[in-house]
């Protein structure tokens, strides 16, 4: 036996059939089917299968995209469905919920109700950490802000908290006591997260607080965040010191300008879950 | 979510829908699944590492729905392969001709690890390598079983199965 080349596998004979081989080693499979006629049978047989299957299937390739299907449809009821809620808003309530071990942080006993119902569902939603993923991953969440205010016109803009190092990484919609809140969550550098809980209110709605929205007369505005000046002495609401594991400070909130005389004060405790609800009355 | 990811996305609609269909053969359960991976693939765009892998990735997705959340529509398929009752037709004005019929029945009689892969392999054209890792199996096992589907179709395509299956029924 003279033969110094490898001999021919039957992966390649697959590999053959579905055009995988480098041009030389073709040339030798063709040259052994040529003194094989049982393999050169079987490969055939292979061949004739592949062109069957493809032929059956090709009328399915062809066939016109259904509307079910179409990808930027989808793209918008994903979207729809997790901030449909919003498009009647007539307001907003914010509540900010720090992480577990975080402080307590509500206006006063007139919202304890409130802040601890979003505290609830805060907490609920971030009691297995890991174990809910975030629903609406943001990518790109400057191009999520826009589509959110397109989509939910009134419903108001996820507050955007780089200045205080949070990026937005993704909500979803969650129940409250007060029906649907939006759960947004924002994520720092060392991989903190916060989750703020955003819902339309209505004028009546008395379990709302009040000192969010200045403007008023614009329905539906979201109360802005940014990050506190130096200036923040008493008019501005500004969440105490998170009292998180980290140490780290949470992000302030501060108001677009208000009308709501004095500011609140959110006070500062020691209780695990903790959120703070603010909000708008048009 | 930009509109590049979207049209890329979109552009793979067509040979989802071509491997949902040849593994359920029934067209409105074929596109829920689809329809199904597609959303599912939305909302984890940005786990996609490059887009040259999207078409594997989408592929590994709807193959994971199948297999996991799909079971009563494999069992369906199956019932409706044994009453013949499985789509046959190539399309609404054409008329399947035998080696396609034949070759449609011999899918139905292979296990379900061997219709993905052939199909996969043989309609798709997805490398060895790339359906290993899709269905989470080392590639030497989809050679194999590649090897015994092609052979178990050849013998329906020469028509060698033919009177055997018509016994049956």
């Amino acid at each position: 036996m003279t033969a110094v080349e490898r001999p021919i596998g039957e992966d390649e004979l697959h590999a053959y059939v579905d055009g995988f081989l480098r041009p030389e080693r073709r040339q030798t499979v063709e040259r052994y089917l040529a003194d094989h006629p049982d393999a050169a049978t079987r490969i055939a047989g292979w061949q004739s299968v592949g062109d069957a299957l493809r032929e059956a299937a090709a009328w399915k390739f062809q066939e016109p995209v259904p509307a079910t299907l179409n990808i930027a449809r989808l793209a918008e009821t994903r979207i729809a469905n997790r901030w449909g809620p919003w498009r009647m808003a007539a307001g907003v309530v914010i509540a900010l919920a720090l992480g577990a071990g975080s402080g307590w942080l509500a206006r006063g006993p007139r919202e304890a109700g409130a802040a601890a119902s979003a505290s609830k569902v805060a907490a609920a939603a971030n009691r297995e950490p890991g174990a809910h993923p975030v629903q609406l991953a943001a990518a790109q969440p400057a191009q999520l802000a826009g589509r959110v205010t397109q989509g939910a016109t009134g419903a108001g803009t996820p507050p955007d908290l780089s200045k205080s190092g949070y990026r937005l990484v993704g909500g979803q919609v969650v129940a409250s006591g007060q029906g649907p809140a939006c759960m947004l969550q924002y994520e720092d550098a060392q991989g903190t997260r916060i989750t703020l809980l955003m819902r339309p209110v209505q004028k009546h709605d008395t379990s709302a607080t009040q000192f969010a929205e200045s403007g008023g007369g614009n329905g539906g505005r979201a109360p802005q965040l940014a990050e506190a000046g130096a200036d923040s002495g008493g008019r501005v609401p500004q969440f105490a010191e998170a009292g998180d594991a980290s140490g780290r400070r949470a992000p302030q909130l501060a108001e677009g300008g208000g009308t709501s005389g004095s500011a609140p004060r959110l006070a500062e405790g020691g209780s695990s879950g903790g959120a703070a609800a603010a909000g708008s009355c048009p | 979510m930009g509109m590049s990811v979207l049209s890329k996305l979109e552009e793979n609609i067509p040979s989802l829908r071509r491997y949902a269909w040849t593994l359920l053969r029934n067209s409105s359960d074929a596109d829920d699944l689809v329809q199904e991976c597609l959303l599912k693939a939305l909302d984890r765009i940005d786990t996609l590492r490059a887009a040259s892998d999207l078409r594997s990735w989408l592929f590994t997705i709807m193959h994971n729905l199948y297999v996991n959340r799909w079971r009563r529509m494999k069992l369906r398929a199956r019932l409706a392969a044994d009453n013949a009752e499985a789509e046959l037709a190539v399309g609404p004005s054409q008329q399947a001709s035998a080696e396609i019929q034949d070759v449609l029945r011999g899918l139905s009689t292979l296990t379900e690890e061997q219709r993905q892969i052939v199909l996969l392999v043989a309609v798709e054209g997805f490398q060895y390598g790339e359906v290993a890792a899709m269905l989470g199996i080392p590639v030497g096992t989809v050679m194999s079983r590649l090897s015994r589907a092609r052979d178990r179709l050849r013998e329906f395509v020469e028509g060698r199965e033919r009177p055997l299956l018509r016994r049956v029924k």
